[in-house]
């Protein structure tokens, strides 16, 4: 109906994923985010952090549960899109997944006992049950990508005519790609959470909603998404490194390079023509690839001719992916630099706050968002797209993968369908709850609304308030 | 006992986990469905209050399920996908709505549209799904799955339709057994309890009915089961006939805590009964489990992971349920 069978199932896969992934973020990222939060409250019984805390984990509440039904949708989907790899490789990558199940109870349980526990949980033990949250999310995303790592470059197995006839169980786990993907992932999560949170509370101030809540929240936010800049950068160098040793045609692809040559070319931008092998509209660096991977401008790399024309990756979509990640990862990176340099600049001379809350840095803070989600995206188009014609690097393609059903258009368009309703009303969830107010410490979560904790008279202790918001479980 | 037996034994546990925790949850979801007159609403919230804290962790014993078949078995797993291709996809349709329609509902404020939408929703797919997972499971006894079955396959015969209807109403008859006990522990909700008692004396008569009627069904459509089920299944047909009787008999007498026990042994005796008449197979006449299996290496791998994980999970389980069962279960 819409493409060939293969084409729906890949469309089909990626839609879901990426859908999941723009979710699962969350789940990663802000346990982290209420562990600060929720424990400055308990040290400082200040009502800011308090509410900060409480919508935050509402806003979880809802994410969690997206993440949670959108994943089911995708174990489910390995075995109805891609049968034939499954029964090929699901015992390789059994390790990886089953762990990951495992974290997904210790997320799920903790969960539950952090969401409905206000009122039959202590404040401290409260406050413990969100670690189990924010580790096994954590693990969780380092065991996923790790099988997605060993798509990647598989190793530690035996092949015999198509059939695995032996695999080392550990192999997902201790593959070249796995540390370097998994902790990339990982702090993408965390950039795009702290960027989301920035995010919304910068737009909150720029409507002229300038109060403690919104001032703190935003601060949270951005400091999270661009401490991790820096890291993220060295750590999508390893990434890089791996790939230019383990899939070069990938690399080729993601660098626009056609041709195997010394003194490479560094491409930024432009769109890649497969039939001239010309990068239109794109600024050359001379030799800056060479550089950039051997650090010497003679370094030979391998371009996409190492390949038959029809075994190459998309090139033009891996490209424009690839330096919209690395381009939105370094602009986050220079308003990093730029913010310490003036945040040093303000201390030095008594300036509070630190950050500047002037109408340009709120917008610059607000973009970190949009930034980060893109970049996230943008790099798993690289992954994924780059790999092609595999699922399994150099083993089997996606077209041996994929199911031979019929039905397959019919499940795309309901998925899709299905996945943009409950998209549509998740956005407008979202959006109440973020342009609600605050959840302020008198008024439980079904109360009236109530006004702004105002300033910084927020700062008094409200320990002793504690028995009133109890009603305000969710 | 073999890597593979097992493997397979940690499966059908986590199954009856499934089945008693969330099939319970999908029961409620039934239940609201159904619920009518003043009452309703209450009724209602009386179902979202239970679910809240436990419904997530519940589901995932499903994706600990998938998961270790796939890892364990999966040349089975990629033709068993296949051929159930059309329950599953229906199956996840209402896991997904189920869970946005619950959360959306809980957290929406109405800014998605009306709660009553969203609970709707939430109702429909509750029952849809244990529907088309009886389906699922009882397809892979009739030996219709192969390689190359068509879409409708599962639903090619009498016993495995009238295999999901009795998966609804199993969960329905859990869901209502937990619920009396949870209604009776507040003093706001206590005059639910005779409403739900009614209502899981109603689902264990039903479920008794349908059982009768299954069994012909599976003579005439899964033979090679049948002929199994007569071999092996006896000690948990009586099992599970003595638990269901015991539990009208116990319900009828307001004990809802024992009543928990003899539904819960009843429901894992009708899966074990299946269990032991479908060995060694995973889908008659097209995937035996030896067959099927994973190396050895990758087998013993999953198994310490399983037993490593276990332990830290269960106690965390407990932890879950202990702290939100107990007298101050209020709706809040
Ligand atoms: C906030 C998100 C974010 C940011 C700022 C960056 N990346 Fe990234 N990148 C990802 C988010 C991401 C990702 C979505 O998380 C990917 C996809 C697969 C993976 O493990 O991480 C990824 C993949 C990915 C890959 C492909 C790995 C593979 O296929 O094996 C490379 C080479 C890089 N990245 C390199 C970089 C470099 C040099 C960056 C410089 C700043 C950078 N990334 C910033
Ligand atoms: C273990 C983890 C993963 C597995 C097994 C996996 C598997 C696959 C498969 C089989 C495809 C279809 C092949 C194709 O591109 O034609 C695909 C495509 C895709 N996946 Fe992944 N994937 C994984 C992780 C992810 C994650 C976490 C994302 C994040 C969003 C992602 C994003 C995509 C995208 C965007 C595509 C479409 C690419 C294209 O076809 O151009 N993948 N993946
Ligand atoms: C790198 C990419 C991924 C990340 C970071 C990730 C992360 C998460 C997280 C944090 C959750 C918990 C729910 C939440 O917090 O929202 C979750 C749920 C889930 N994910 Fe993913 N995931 C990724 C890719 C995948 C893939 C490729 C699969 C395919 C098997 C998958 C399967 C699941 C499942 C089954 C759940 C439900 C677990 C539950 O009930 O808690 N995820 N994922």
């Amino acid at each position: 109906m819409l493409g060939s069978t293969l084409t729906d199932a890949r469309i089909q896969t990626g839609f879901s994923l990426a859908f999941h992934i723009v979710f699962a973020v969350f789940g990663v990222g802000l346990p982290w985010l209420l562990i600060v939060t929720e424990g400055r409250w308990l040290k400082t019984g200040d009502a800011v952090w308090l509410a900060l805390t409480r919508k935050w984990a509402r806003v979880m509440a809802v994410l969690f549960a997206i993440g949670a039904v959108s994943g089911t949708v995708l174990s489910f989907e390995f075995g109805l899109l891609w049968p034939a790899f499954m029964a090929r490789y699901g015992g390789v990558l059994g390790l990886p997944f089953t762990l990951e199940a495992f974290a997904f109870f210790a997320e799920a349980i903790f969960i539950g006992l952090y969401l409905y526990g206000w009122k039959r949980l202590s404040p401290r033990a409260h406050w413990l049950t969100l670690w189990p949250i924010a580790i096994s999310g954590t693990l969780s995303t380092l065991f996923i990508v790790t099988a997605n790592a060993w798509m990647n470059v598989p190793t530690g197995i035996k092949e015999v005519n198509g059939k695995v006839v032996s695999a080392e169980p550990l192999a997902p786990l201790t593959g070249p790609g796995a540390l370097p993907e998994s902790l990339h992932m990982l702090l993408a999560a965390i950039m795009c959470t702290g960027g989301v949170v920035a995010a919304v509370y910068a737009v909150g101030m720029l409507r002229g909603r300038r109060d403690a809540y919104h001032r703190r929240g935003f601060r949270v936010g951005l400091v999270t998404v661009l401490a991790a800049a820096p890291v993220q950068l060295v750590v999508g160098d390893l990434a890089a490194r791996v790939v230019e040793k383990y899939q070069p045609a990938k690399l080729a692809a993601m660098e626009a390079l056609p041709h195997t040559r010394d003194h490479a070319p560094l491409t930024l931008g432009g769109i890649y023509d497969p039939d001239t092998g010309k990068t239109r509209f794109g600024i050359e660096l001379p030799d800056g690839l060479s550089l950039l991977t051997g650090f010497r401008t003679d370094k030979t790399i391998r371009g996409l001719d190492i390949l038959p024309a029809k075994e190459q990756p998309a090139t033009p979509v891996v490209h424009l992916a690839f330096d919209t990640m690395v381009g939105a990862g370094m602009a986050i990176l220079a308003l990093a630099a730029l913010l310490a340099v003036v945040a040093l600049w303000r201390r030095r001379k008594g300036v509070r706050p630190l950050i500047p809350l002037a109408k340009p840095w709120l917008i610059a803070g607000a973009l970190t968002g949009p930034a980060a989600m893109a970049a996230m995206l943008a790099g798993w188009e690289v992954t994924e797209a780059g790999r092609q014609p595999w699922i399994v690097y150099g083993r089997m393609t996606v077209r041996e993968a994929a199911t031979t059903s019929g039905g397959i258009a019919w499940s795309l368009v309901a998925t899709v369908l299905v996945y943009l309703g409950l998209a549509a009303a998740l956005v407008l969830i979202l959006r109440r709850l973020a342009t609600g107010a605050p959840p302020s410490s008198a008024a439980g979560s079904d109360g009236p609304p109530p006004q702004d904790p105002d300033e910084d008279g927020a700062t008094e202790p409200r320990h002793t308030e504690r028995p009133e918001l109890e009603g305000a479980a969710r | 006992m073999t890597a593979v037996n097992l493997l397979l034994a940690v499966i059908i546990c986590a199954l009856a986990a499934y089945a008693l925790l969330a099939g319970a949850d999908f029961g409620a979801g039934v239940w609201d469905l159904l619920a009518r007159g003043r009452r309703a609403d209450r009724e209602r919230r009386l179902i979202a209050h239970a679910l809240g804290p436990v419904w997530e962790a519940n589901h995932v014993w499903l994706i600990f399920v998938i998961v270790a078949t796939f890892s364990g078995f999966p040349t089975a797993f990629g033709l068993i996908a296949r051929g159930l291709e059309l329950p599953l996809a229906f199956a996840l349709a209402g896991i997904v709505l189920r869970g946005a329609a619950y959360v959306y509902r809980a957290y929406g404020e109405g800014a998605a549209g009306p709660d009553t939408l969203w609970s709707r929703v939430f109702a429909v797919a509750s029952s849809v799904t244990p529907f088309m997972l009886g389906v699922s499971g009882a397809a892979l006894a009739t030996g219709k799955v192969t390689a190359d079955s068509g879409p409708l396959a599962p639903f090619d015969s009498a016993f495995t339709i009238v295999s999901g209807v009795f998966a609804v109403i199993v969960t329905a008859f859990l869901a209502a057994v937990y619920l009396c006990h949870d209604a009776g522990t507040d003093a706001d909700t206590e005059d639910l309890v005779p409403v739900f008692r009614r209502k899981a004396l109603a689902a264990a008569t039903l479920a008794g009915l349908v059982s009768l009627a299954l069994l012909p069904l599976l003579y005439q459509d899964a033979p090679t089961v049948a002929h199994r089920f007569t071999e092996r299944s006896i000690p948990f047909v009586v099992l599970a006939a003595a638990c269901g009787f015991g539990s009208i008999a116990v319900i009828w007498k307001r004990r809802y805590v024992l009543a928990r026990a003899t539904a819960a042994t009843a429901v894992i005796a009708v899966l074990l009964g299946w269990a032991a008449a479908q060995y060694p197979d995973l889908a008659v006449g097209a995937a035996t489990a030896r067959d099927s299996a994973a190396g050895a290496a990758n087998l013993h791998a999953l198994l310490i992971a399983m037993a490593f994980g276990m332990t830290v999970i269960l106690p965390a389980f407990f932890l879950l349920l202990k702290v939100f069962s107990g007298p101050e279960a209020k709706p809040e």
